[in-house]
């Protein structure tokens, strides 16, 4: 984490103690006395090894001067000193009990908390919960995590970065079913088979659509591995002579959607494929500010099977 | 499966059934600026439903390859130079020619065989991007083609582009019109201001807060002032602008809008219906803007003001005046600036003046509504301090930086005790990231969805022109020559006084 508000930034980043953080606030951010419209504080947790791209990110939306940005990475300190640059804050190497703390003390009052949570102690998570408005989840291996989201249903609202990265493809496949013969093909469907670079990702969209559509005995769900650089490559839902398809274009900068069932006629069409960097899926997940009823129904359904 | 299972996700934003989208008026300046850079916008962001098309209809003779081109050109020029993209292409593909005379009965007959052909008689939307004194025209055929009635899974509805009539006659006739034809939920009267992010956000401002409310009213709100000030001239629309003037042309739509939205009393919902009642209340308070007392035989007109622009200069260069622009009489008297002084006549607003402007060649472009505070009952600091106090102040920016700004009195640091206002500000374009949609697109996407709040009613329309028509009337009965301000400057020394008899100046802007 040595990246910890560098002096890349445009802002000069200042190591105080824990104590002086909030003078240090307003000392090092030349714009910290003008009126300013904020409307959350972001908390990245994790290992250190894990906070690189969170501390670039949060320092991307800390820039934008409307949001309070937090990185605390795990350790074995129990009185870490602070990095303060304008609105980011790093705790380095803070012990793992003590950021349910850390958070409460430099959060902004009044305004929602967001937690990015990379990792770290699992009991952590549950403290969190107790402090966050919303916690998104976001590791290699989730499962361990999702189960015990589930748990916390009823503290906190939970996302988890990937779903909001499937966002769009959730949403093209929602198209298909505005189209009444689609809705009316739905039972026929046997098959769905998704092809991309992440099979979590893909396990997820494929929860998320056999939670919400009741297919046929006998429904099928492939996932085939795709490219590393893409989590979701093509999806299709199948039947023999029916098909609904998405997929990304040449150069992965649009998503190429095609619809096919009986009794209607095959239309196409192409939309951008919108840009999922970790700032994307940040800002749309502080736009939230309800639980994600879609996505606690897709992970029950996963830690279920 | 009546519903679509999958829309049920809170991040899923409502996107319309099957829609085929009809543009009468496919060649025009309208279509070319904002109803196909916003459609683009909107597929771009994946809003559009994945059975969409575009049917252009106009004059020119032109066939779908054309009609294609144009939709090119209109995004290199209105959307961005990188906008011709995959999105755009597979966009075209969809889109389809029409080349014909509206008043011509065979168009109606082959724009029905069409929509089969492409729509399969789902959603239908017309809008009308064509002269007002066709409107009628369309519509009728619109209706005696059938293509007006629902289907069986289809709805069909009309956006009607501003000025809905001319005065308040022929809003009348134009409204008597369009419900021989189409039911008043099926008619959409746009008003591309009521697109806008901020003026949505005032009705949440209002309601959605519990602390504004209280002191939105005469007890603690001193005047409200609404302008609308745009830098450029009449442009390419000398033949449309003489006609219509800065009170048709702003006055009756826009600012009405705005100031009943300003004005208007908590609605029971947020629904259209709720909301536009509400709307409507505020502008029925509004008392006549002619006077009843004669002034020697005449009716009074003191509360308003209207102006013409001179030579001048602004935004960096020399412009004509309005007499010497392309397509206008020399003897013109169409006004280009409209002042007004609005009373309302209810509880919350008795004595309370709303003051209105708006102009062409101003020196700034920018449309806001400022909220003056009272003053403080007592003014405690006179003797301690060499400044005095400024009331508060609300600012609701509509364009072109939307946001809201608080002006307040802050002690300047020191050991005197000083006082000076300070200026808190909310951006929508910074604060919460992300792209602010345009206010076309989210209009389109209303009417789309079937959802009619954010446009104006048969009744609010009438009641506007009921408020507009004496003023036109009476000003066509002057022989006076229209005073003149001199472009670049905030209008003329009338609407200085007009604001000066109750002793108040217009904000600096």
């Amino acid at each position: 984490m040595e990246n910890v508000v560098t002096t890349a930034t445009a802002i000069e980043a200042r190591e105080v103690p824990f104590s002086e953080i909030a003078t240090a606030m307003v000392d090092v951010c030349p714009r910290a006395g003008a009126m300013r419209a904020l409307v959350a504080t972001v908390v990245a947790v994790g290992p250190p090894d894990r906070l690189d791209l969170a501390t670039d990110t949060l320092q991307i939306l800390g820039d934008a001067g409307t949001v309070r940005s937090i990185v605390i990475s795990e350790g074995d300190e129990a009185a870490p000193s602070a990095r303060v640059a304008g609105n980011t804050v790093a705790l380095k190497g803070l012990k793992p009990q003590y950021v349910n703390n850390a958070v409460a003390a430099l959060r902004l009052s009044s305004l929602p908390t967001l937690v990015w949570w990379r990792g770290g102690r699992p009991e952590t998570l549950d403290e969190l919960a107790d402090l966050a408005d919303r916690i998104v989840l976001d590791e290699d291996e989730p499962e361990t995590s999702w189960r015990r989201a589930v748990k916390l249903f009823e503290a906190t609202a939970f996302s988890d970065l990937r779903w909001a990265r499937l966002t769009q493809w959730r949403a093209l496949m929602a198209h298909f079913f505005d189209i009444p013969e689609v809705r009316s093909a739905a039972t026929q469907f046997s098959r769905l088979r998704i092809r991309g670079g992440d099979h979590v990702s893909a396990e997820l969209f494929a929860a998320w659509l056999t939670s919400s559509i009741s297919f046929g005995a006998g429904f099928h769900v492939e996932i085939e591995r795709g490219d590393e650089g893409a989590p979701i490559q093509s999806i299709h839902l199948l039947d023999q002579d029916q098909e609904l398809m998405l997929r990304t274009g040449a150069g992965r900068t649009c998503i190429e959607t095609a619809v096919s069932v009986r009794g209607h006629r095959s239309v196409s069409r192409i939309v951008a494929l919108a840009d999922r960097t970790p700032v994307d899926a940040l800002t749309e997940e502080l736009m939230i500010r309800a639980r994600d009823l879609a996505f606690e129904r897709t992970i029950q359904a996963l830690v279920a099977d | 499966m009546n519903e679509n299972p999958l829309n049920d996700g809170l991040r899923l934003e409502p996107t319309p059934g099957p829609t085929t989208f009809v543009i009468f008026g496919a060649s025009g300046d309208l279509t070319k600026r904002k109803l196909l850079p916003a459609i683009y916008r909107l597929s771009k962001r994946g809003r559009l439903p994945a059975q969409f098309a575009v049917i252009g209809i106009s004059r020119s003779e032109i066939d779908d390859d054309a009609f294609r081109t144009q939709f090119r050109e209109s995004l290199a020029e209105f959307a961005g130079p990188d906008s011709w993209d995959d999105v755009a292409k597979s966009l075209a593909s969809r889109m389809y020619y029409v080349s014909a005379e509206t008043d011509d009965p065979e168009v109606y007959r082959q724009l029905k065989a069409r929509l089969e052909q492409i729509n399969g008689a789902e959603g239908v939307l017309f809008y009308l991007a064509i002269p007002p004194s066709v409107y009628g025209v369309v519509i009728e055929h619109l209706g005696t083609s059938g293509l007006s009635r629902p289907g069986e899974r289809g709805w069909r509805r009309v956006i009607v582009e501003k000025p809905f009539g001319t005065d308040l006659a022929s809003a009348r006739a134009l409204n008597q019109l369009a419900h021989q034809h189409f039911d008043e939920e099926q008619v959409y009267r746009i008003d591309h201001y009521l697109g806008k992010e901020t003026v949505q956000n005032l009705l949440v401002f209002r309601f959605g807060n519990g602390m504004f409310e209280p002191v939105w009213n005469r007890r603690y709100i001193d005047h409200v002032q609404i302008t609308a000030a745009e830098t450029v001239g009449v442009e390419h629309r000398a033949s449309y602008y003489e006609g219509a003037g800065a009170l048709r042309d702003m006055v009756q739509n826009h600012l009405m809008q705005v100031l009943s939205l300003v004005a208007m009393e908590p609605p029971i919902a947020f629904t259209a219906e709720s909301v536009r009642d509400r709307k409507m209340d505020a502008l029925l308070a509004v008392q006549p803007l002619v006077e009843d007392k004669q002034n020697g035989g005449r009716p009074v007109l003191s509360n308003v003001v209207r102006a013409q622009y001179r030579a001048g200069w602004v935004n960096g260069s020399e412009v004509p005046g309005y007499l010497s622009e392309k397509g206008v009489s020399k003897q013109s008297k169409t006004e280009t600036y409209v002042a007004g002084r609005v009373q309302l006549d209810n509880w919350r607003w008795a004595g309370v003046p709303f003051y209105l402007r708006t102009g062409k060649r101003l020196p700034k472009r920018t449309t806001e509504i400022s909220i003056q505070f009272r003053r403080p009952p007592l003014e405690i600091f006179r003797r301690a301090s060499q400044t005095s106090v400024a009331p508060d102040l609300l600012i609701v920016n509509v364009q072109p930086d939307e946001g809201i700004s608080l002006r307040f009195e802050a002690k300047l640091p020191g050991t005197r005790m000083q006082i000076a206002p300070v200026m808190m500000n909310f951006r929508y374009g910074t604060t919460f990231g992300g792209e602010v949609p345009e206010a076309y697109e989210t209009l389109l996407l209303d009417a789309m969805l079937g959802d009619t709040t954010l446009f104006a009613r048969h009744d609010f329309v009438e009641a506007s022109w009921a408020l507009i028509t004496p003023v036109i009337e009476r000003w066509s009965g002057l022989g006076d020559d229209v005073p003149t301000y001199e472009a670049g400057e905030w209008g003329p020394p009338e609407a200085d006084e007009l604001v000066g008899r109750d002793g108040r100046r217009w904000r600096t802007l």
